[in-house]
């Protein structure tokens, strides 16, 4: 059953980053699916209004103010125009928001749920629970999932944190991990055979790689310079690695506000020639730096999930991280070794990995099939779709939920574990959000609910135009075969007429 | 009451030519419409006509020859209260309460768009582009106000901006398409 889905977040092309690349990946392939996506996201500099990316996702760019780190000031109301323009527009029946620090998918959700329509929340990172910081960005996150219809998070950790963060029924969190477009991130001489032989109908397996005890061993490290990716962990531990061992290199890649850090332990230690800095490079840059090395450490102090651990995996790095967050999760044992966050773990846990691979007990080249089996887009959309399934009711509750006795866990639950809409029961659920929070968050909400009664009024449903489609590719895909079924001759003679008026207008 | 939601009138003179005029004026389909519309001609002319009777009359000092009951406060008033007050008159008697916008497609020569004044007095707002400096037509959606709206836009060569078609009424998907559709026949012969 195809569904009108909106993503909502605040991160999106032309910036890069993980969310970014997990939202387009992920509306790719539900396209694919037969569903049809729209992204909403605010306007980047030279990039306002409506554009289309590669099979016809719909991209709209809103014009808003940015305030800080390409985060939307928080305005609750005022993004709910122009945000029921679209829905309607477009037809949307499901809002899927992204990332937790992104205002805009906060209040694209609260707006949802007043238009009665069914909505996802993906959470893409870990939070602490001491700092102010935290403690207004959980608030926040309480709000808007008080009443949200279910929660994705990218690994168990994630998940955990969420259900903690915004006090959900864990049953409401489903957990779907990130992907990495594997072909992307080939190994070398993979890579190597597959552009001389560009119709060879299967790679021939990979000789195993032999390092002798005097081969040199290149370590690479690749991420943002922060402090929460462990740049100072790594600082400490550099040296007494090199140190420890003659032969080993360094290729380090990004940056950020520790760069200067880093720069000033080469240069006070003497370490330039063994530690290649490339400064920022570009993702699609990023498999050509990795092949060039045998170990990829990752430092990080916190982490959701670490897609580059697997990015690493694929292109036949063994992989030296430190167990924090979702990390473990991600790989299984025999591509990692784990470290604990501190500087004497890692540099045990590395030179535990060298050693590894100087006595060739590590296979590494048949990391890149297996990871490429473990991890794909199309795998992540399935598990989308399903969720989607789950909250519009076209898979029973059981069957969504698993076998739970005593059924539903919030009294406001309505039919088959999908939220209820009426205002009433909503704020019920906000109202449990705190002493103090829970009046305010009803008292937004019912500003809401007269705004959008207003809105209703002042444009009414029946003056806003409704979008073409994108016309549907013809000839692939499972979606075409349910249309060939003659129980479907209505949907097919619709489709065929839609794709006639494209032909004319393309 | 005196304008509608925009509709499309195509007017077809020969196969290369072919206007197309969007129009919030009322249709005046029905007979209490009709009375409605010629009602209100009247009372502009009655409106129109009054006040130059009495702007004529006390520039030249003739109302005190006047029979009527409020001649005598036009007499008294000065002209800083007359002046702002008859002209305010005119613009009422001459303004156009709806609008209407225009494209105007002649094959091998070019597309004329036009916008009608918001006056009768004044003249239309016209652009004629030739066919040399037409790049393409097509439709595209935009954020306008609190709204996503379609609209009709010319990329016209040597231009940085593009032409957008009924600008101000900015019609809906049907109209635009329709346009859209008309204009692509009617400026490029059709394929053999």
């Amino acid at each position: 059953m195809p569904y009108n889905i909106a993503m909502v977040s605040d991160f999106f092309f032309p910036q890069p980053g993980g969310v970014e690349s997990h939202i387009y990946q992920l509306s790719t392939k539900l396209i694919d699916r037969g569903h049809k996506v729209i992204i909403i996201t605010h306007a980047y500099e030279g990039r306002t209004g409506v554009r289309y990316l590669t099979n016809g996702l719909k991209v709209y760019h809103v014009p808003f103010l940015v305030i800080y780190r390409e985060s939307t000031m928080p305005t609750v109301f005022s993004f709910f125009p122009i945000f029921r323009n679209i829905i309607i527009r477009e037809e949307i029946e499901i809002v899927h928001g992204h990332a937790s620090l992104s205002s805009l998918c906060h209040e694209a959700i609260l707006h949802a749920r007043t238009m009665g329509l069914r909505t996802v929340f993906t959470d893409h990172s870990l939070f602490g629970f001491a700092d102010a910081a935290s403690i207004l960005t959980n608030k926040l996150l309480k709000f808007t999932l008080s009443d949200v219809d279910h929660c994705i998070g990218v690994s168990h950790t994630c998940k955990e944190n969420t259900v903690l963060r915004a006090s959900l029924d864990p049953l409401m969190v489903s957990v779907i991990p990130n992907a990495v477009v594997a072909e992307n991130f080939q190994p070398l001489a993979l890579h190597k055979n597959s552009n001389s032989y560009p119709f060879a109908a299967r790679p021939a397996p990979l000789p195993p790689q032999h390092l002798g005890p005097h081969d040199t061993i290149t370590i690479v490290v690749i991420s943002r310079l922060f402090y929460n990716k462990g740049t100072d962990l790594l600082i400490a531990a550099l040296p007494r690695i090199l140190a420890a061992d003659p032969h080993v290199r360094f290729i380090i890649a990004g940056s950020g506000p520790k760069a200067i850090d880093l720069e000033q332990m080469l240069e006070s230690r003497v370490l330039q020639d063994r530690v290649e800095l490339l400064g920022p490079v570009r993702h699609e840059e990023v498999r050509d730096v990795m092949v060039r090395g045998h170990i990829y450490l990752h430092p990080s102090l916190t982490e959701a999930f670490g897609t580059v651990i697997v990015e690493a995996a694929s292109c036949g790095l063994y992989v030296v991280c430190t167990r924090v967050g979702g990390i473990p999760e991600v790989l299984p044992p025999h591509m990692t070794t784990f470290a604990k966050p501190e500087e004497d773990d890692l540099v045990a846990a590395t030179q535990k990995a060298i050693a590894a691979l100087r006595a060739n007990r590590i296979r590494t080249e048949g990391f890149h099939e297996q990871v490429k089996k473990m991890y794909s887009w199309t795998d992540v959309a399935e598990r989308t779709e399903r969720v989607y399934d789950g909250i519009t009711g076209a898979i029973s509750e059981e069957e969504f939920y698993g076998d739970v006795s005593g059924g539903g866990w919030s009294a406001t639950r309505g039919r088959a574990g999908v939220q209820s809409f009426a205002l009433i029961d909503r704020l019920k659920r906000y109202y449990g959000c705190g002493i103090w929070a829970g009046k305010l968050f009803c008292l937004c909400v019912i500003i809401d609910y007269l705004l959008f009664q207003l809105l209703e009024m002042l444009a009414p449903r029946a003056n806003i135009d409704i979008c073409r489609n994108w016309p549907k590719k013809a000839g692939k895909g499972e979606r075409i075969d349910e249309e060939g079924d003659e129980a479907t001759p209505l949907r097919m003679a619709r489709s065929r007429a839609s794709s006639r008026r494209k032909g004319r207008l393309r | 009451m005196l304008t509608t939601r925009p509709h499309l009138t195509a007017l077809r003179p020969s196969p290369t030519t072919v206007s197309y005029t969007v129009s919030t004026a009322s249709r005046r389909e029905t007979l209490p419409s009709q009375l409605l519309h010629h009602f209100l001609h009247s009372l502009r002319i009655v409106l129109g006509l009054a006040t130059l009777a009495a702007v004529l009359a006390k520039f030249f000092d003739y109302l005190t020859y006047l029979p009527l009951s409020w001649s005598d406060y036009i007499d008294k008033a000065p002209w800083s209260r007359v002046g702002p007050l008859a002209f305010a008159s005119f613009v009422l008697v001459f303004r156009r309460f709806h609008t209407e916008e225009s494209l105007l497609i002649l094959r091998s020569l070019g597309i004329q768009t036009s916008t009608l004044s918001p006056s009768y007095l004044l003249p239309s707002n016209t652009r004629f582009i030739p066919t040399s400096q037409i790049r393409d037509i097509f439709i595209h959606e935009a954020f306008k106000g609190f709204e996503v709206r379609y609209y009709l836009a010319v990329v016209v060569e040597g231009e940085g901006e593009v032409v957008v078609v009924f600008p101000n009424l900015l019609p809906g998907r049907a109209i635009v398409e329709e346009v859209w559709r008309g204009a692509r026949e009617c400026l490029y012969e059709p394929k053999a």
